[in-house]
């Protein structure tokens, strides 16, 4: 059997236990660019539940990789993105730049960037992304400053990390 | 022995025996053996006469045969099956057995089903809630689903005793049945049919808004349960995630449905001129002799034709099916139908696929193309497919795969656009469950206990299968594409070698882990002359058998003279990851003057280095903001004076003397072994790639060194620079370090 993810299986038949043939992870890298004074953020997702979650949320049809993509994509990404994912740097809200996107397979990364960030100490991240319909849905945080790394896993239940270096 | 020897013997002798040197205080404590290259005694069952230590079947070894007779009725409006069936079960075993199971797999949507109890629930985590949503968690009466068994009887017509827990049926036989005897026996039963898209369910009908429907049968008759020496009988309930093991056996299956339903199913169709119509006939004529593209016997124009009518009439397809393990059919008045030939090795079996006019474009241009290249690719891994056609038939949701006979999704959108992905979805789903008829429908595991033996071991060779279809394909199933999951949290892991229920993260746990491992042990660790013989030599061993997990483990070791236990224990048994990178490089020069180093080392041995002078050559460790005194090996004069003794014979086998010497060590933060790739980049850019075997680790599992000895200068070492070992963290794999990450390849490509 191929297992595969129509979220409409985890409303209607909760009990049915095979659900995805794929993991429900994504992954935020936050590495700070000492030479720019800022932060560098790739987020991935995985654009089925990306493209299920918004299309459902803004009641639009993205039809990604398709021929016929939005052409607006970007602006709901963003909007999304924005809507989801939250970066307190020192106990400061700082705004994401949003650079663009790659397509890679069944996943797309998100580029983004955080200007004007001299030495970080602390981030407060709040990751909100794929769990309103996903719920076994796992979003990993990486932060990397200099050649430290700190990682946290959030899902449902646990949505904001901390990282202090 | 010369003087210079001596004095390096030495040295090696004495830095040895003061190393391991005891210099702790606390009494050490012993161990059992605990290296991650010790043998899988601990965990393989003991060979036996049955299942050999060489990973065959042993002269002993007996299977059931079980052979049904099945009168199956559709009733549409009501959407119930109705069957009559009778079995006859063949007791090959040594042991006299007081009772039969029997498989009971609707019963997992009865009403009394215990699978919704089984898991945990919480309303405070989501506190709002829509309508549907609401009405559909909170309101919904459970439907009258499961198997209504009507009557079970002997031969003779009398009732047999029989008892049933859950989605198992023990038959009470009236005597114990003896080695080598058969006893036959009736059921009759009906069920309501669940609707597959909204009900959820691996086989049911779709049903579309003319009030249309796609059945596609399946786990619908009572099955007699697999008994053998590993588990006895293989009674686990079906609590809805791990699937099935079951017996071989002949079957002969009567079809009744609406007469203006096309039907495929496992098995030969009987009585073609009876069901199809002349010109249906003259076209699978064609197709047979088609090998390049496929043949229409239904074509789009005629299916649209038909799913406007309906008829209270009936039809009887009649199959029949030799050593197969189970029955799966499709019926609907909505099929295009098209097919054609494959050519395995002189044999000609049918490729086929069945589809509404909502799977085209993408089904009439791919499907059955798709489903011959799979017969061929897996034919050249395994064995010639044995049987006479494989068919793919259209389903909305499904992915599920019986004897010649499989469902798959890939619809296009309304107006018959779709993504790449959904082509992408399709073509995999295809290969993959038309790959199951090698795995697990021939190569017949244990599913229930197993899922990766069936999963697995077909999702690797679909990646095959689907890089011949297209070389460009987006397989999902590579070494590079399970190291997101092998990263995730340790609690979020399950071995794969756990039963299937309880497995967390299914997917990548069953399916692409692995997949990945075994496309690892062709690629990069067996290379693809020696697994491919082994991997054959597994499959042909145990075609139309029931095999272990050890009888492959076995197989694989026993055909290919490779010790792979550390590769099984690893991958298999551990949730352990793979991360290696470089510690440290340390790079050496060659000069006549001594290093300080090598000074102190030399009056550790009461040696004076001024005694030879002009008889030795010094490494001296390249450090930043030291002064060198660097000399190529060329312009030593003890190099030459030493060639200079010998004869040209002796000159012809040695190298080029070597400039370079990097010392290298390698740290391996993960729990896995594995080999060590290492891609070197000279100063004139050009590269070359050494691998270690994962051996290297046999004696420490932490950190190893190797010297590098080169003419040219060496700018960069780079651990797995092709991705082949599913190293879960990269940034300690290069040196010296990467400055070029992904975000500013990214961003330089932005700002073109």
């Amino acid at each position: 059997m191929i297992l595969f993810k129509k979220i409409v299986l985890f409303l209607l038949i909760p009990f049915v236990s095979f659900s995805s043939h794929k993991y429900y992870v994504s992954l935020t890298q936050i590495e700070h660019n000492v030479s720019q004074n800022s932060l560098e953020i790739i987020i991935n997702v995985d654009i089925d539940d990306l493209e299920f979650t918004l299309n459902k949320d803004y009641n639009i049809d993205l039809k990604l990789t398709s021929k016929n993509e939005l052409v607006n994509a970007d602006s709901y990404f963003k909007k999304y993105l924005k809507e989801h994912v939250k970066i307190i740097v020192d106990n400061k809200n700082r705004e994401l730049n949003f650079l663009g996107k790659e397509y890679e397979g069944d996943i797309v990364y998100f580029y983004l960037e955080i200007n004007n960030i001299l030495k970080p100490r602390s981030f407060e991240i709040t990751n909100r992304l794929l769990l309103k319909y996903f719920k076994d849905q796992q979003n990993i945080v990486k932060a990397k400053i200099e050649s430290r790394s700190r990682s946290k896993i959030l899902n449902k239940n646990n949505k904001i990390a901390l990282i202090n270096f | 022995m010369n003087k210079l020897t001596l004095l390096i013997c030495i040295c090696l002798t004495v830095s040895f025996s003061s190393t391991s040197q005891n210099t702790s205080k606390t009494p050490q404590k012993g161990h059992t053996d605990q290296n991650k290259f010790r043998q899988l005694k601990d965990l393989l069952p003991t060979p036996s006469n049955r299942r050999t230590a060489s990973g065959a079947p042993g002269y002993e070894y007996s299977q059931q045969k079980v052979d049904y007779v099945m009168e199956i009725t559709l009733d549409e409006a009501n959407n119930r099956i109705y069957g009559d069936e009778n079995i006859t079960y063949k007791n090959n075993s040594k042991d006299y057995l007081e009772y039969l199971w029997v498989q009971l797999d609707q019963n997992k949507r009865a009403p009394d089903s215990k699978t919704p109890l089984s898991t945990s629930e919480k309303l405070s985590k989501s506190l709002y809630s829509g309508m549907t949503t609401f009405t559909k968690s909170n309101l919904k009466k459970p439907k009258e689903f499961g198997f209504n068994i009507e009557e079970v009887n002997k031969v003779d017509g009398s009732p047999l005793s029989f008892y049933i827990n859950r989605t198992m049926m023990r038959i009470n036989l009236p005597q114990p049945l003896a080695p080598n005897e058969t006893f036959k026996f009736s059921i009759k039963w009906n069920y309501l049919i669940n609707n597959s898209v909204k009900d959820g369910g691996r086989s049911g009908f779709e049903s579309f808004p003319d009030g249309n429907k796609n059945y596609t049968i399946a786990q619908f008759f009572p099955r007699l349960a697999v008994y053998d020496n590993v588990e006895g009988w293989q009674n686990m309930q079906f609590w809805g995630r791990s699937e099935w093991a079951l017996e071989f056996g002949d079957y002969d299956v009567k079809l009744t449905v609406p007469a203006d339903h096309i039907v495929e199913a496992t098995g030969e169709l009987q009585n073609e001129k009876k069901v199809l119509t002349k010109t249906q006939r003259e076209r699978f004529v064609k197709a047979r002799n088609s090998f390049k593209d496929p043949v229409f016997i239904v074509t789009e124009e005629e299916a649209k034709v038909a799913e406007k009518g309906s008829t209270k009439k009936t039809k009887t397809w009649h199959f029949t099916a030799k050593n197969v393990r189970d029955f799966g059919w499709a019926s609907s008045r909505k099929y295009i139908w098209d097919a054609m030939a494959v050519n395995i090795n002189g044999k000609t079996v049918m490729a086929t696929s069945l589809y509404p006019k909502e799977g085209n474009p993408l089904w009439e241009e791919h499907s059955t193309r798709v489903v011959a290249n799979t017969l061929e690719e897996y034919s050249k891994m395994t064995f010639d497919y044995p049987y006479s056609k494989a068919v793919s038939v259209h389903a909305d949701r499904q992915g599920m795969e019986y004897p010649m006979i499989c469902f798959n999704y890939g619809r296009p959108n309304s107006d018959g656009s779709y993504s790449e992905r959904t082509k992408r979805g399709m073509i995999g789903v295809i290969t993959h469950e038309v790959g199951h008829n090698f795995f697990p429908m021939i190569v017949n595991s244990d599913e229930r206990q197993w899922s990766w033996m069936d999963e697995g071991i077909n999702s690797f060779v679909e990646i095959l299968a689907e890089l011949d279809y297209d070389p460009n394909f987006y397989t999902g199933n590579l070494p590079k594409d399970i190291v997101g999951y092998m990263s995730i949290d340790q609690n979020n892991l399950s071995p794969i070698m756990s039963q299937g229920d309880y497995v967390k993260n299914f997917g990548p746990n069953a399916y692409t882990k692995p997949a990945a491992g075994l496309y690892m042990l062709r690629q990069t660790i067996m290379g693809p002359e020696l697994f491919d013989y082994a991997f054959r030599t597994y499959s042909q061993r145990w075609m139309f058998k029931h095999p272990t997990p050890a009888d492959f483990f076995r197989t694989m070791e026993d055909a290919s003279a490779m010790d792979l236990d550390w590769f099984w224990r690893g991958w298999f048994y551990t949730t352990d990851f793979n991360d290696i990178g470089i510690k440290s490089v340390k790079k050496f020069y060659l000069t006549d003057q001594p290093s300080k180093e090598a000074k102190e080392q030399a009056d550790r041995f009461n040696l004076n280095l001024s005694d030879y002078e002009g008889q030795l050559v010094y490494f001296a460790e390249q450090k930043e903001g030291e002064p060198i005194s660097e000399k190529r090996a060329k312009d030593f004069g003890v190099i030459k004076d030493y060639f200079e003794t010998m004869t040209e014979d002796e000159k012809a086998l040695l190298k080029e003397v070597p400039n370079f010497f990097y010392e290298v060590t390698f740290e391996k933060p993960g729990g896995l072994v594995m080999p060590i790739i290492v891609e070197l980049t000279y100063e004139d850019g050009t590269t070359e790639k050494v691998t270690f075997p994962a051996q290297i680790w046999m004696k420490n599992d932490e950190y190893v060194s190797r010297v590098f000895k080169s003419v040219k200068e060496i700018k960069s070492f780079k651990v797995d620079p092709d991705l082949e070992t599913a190293d879960i963290n990269t940034s300690n794999n290069s040196w010296p370090k990467k400055d070029k990450s992904r975000f500013r390849k990214f961003k330089s490509k932005i700002k073109g």
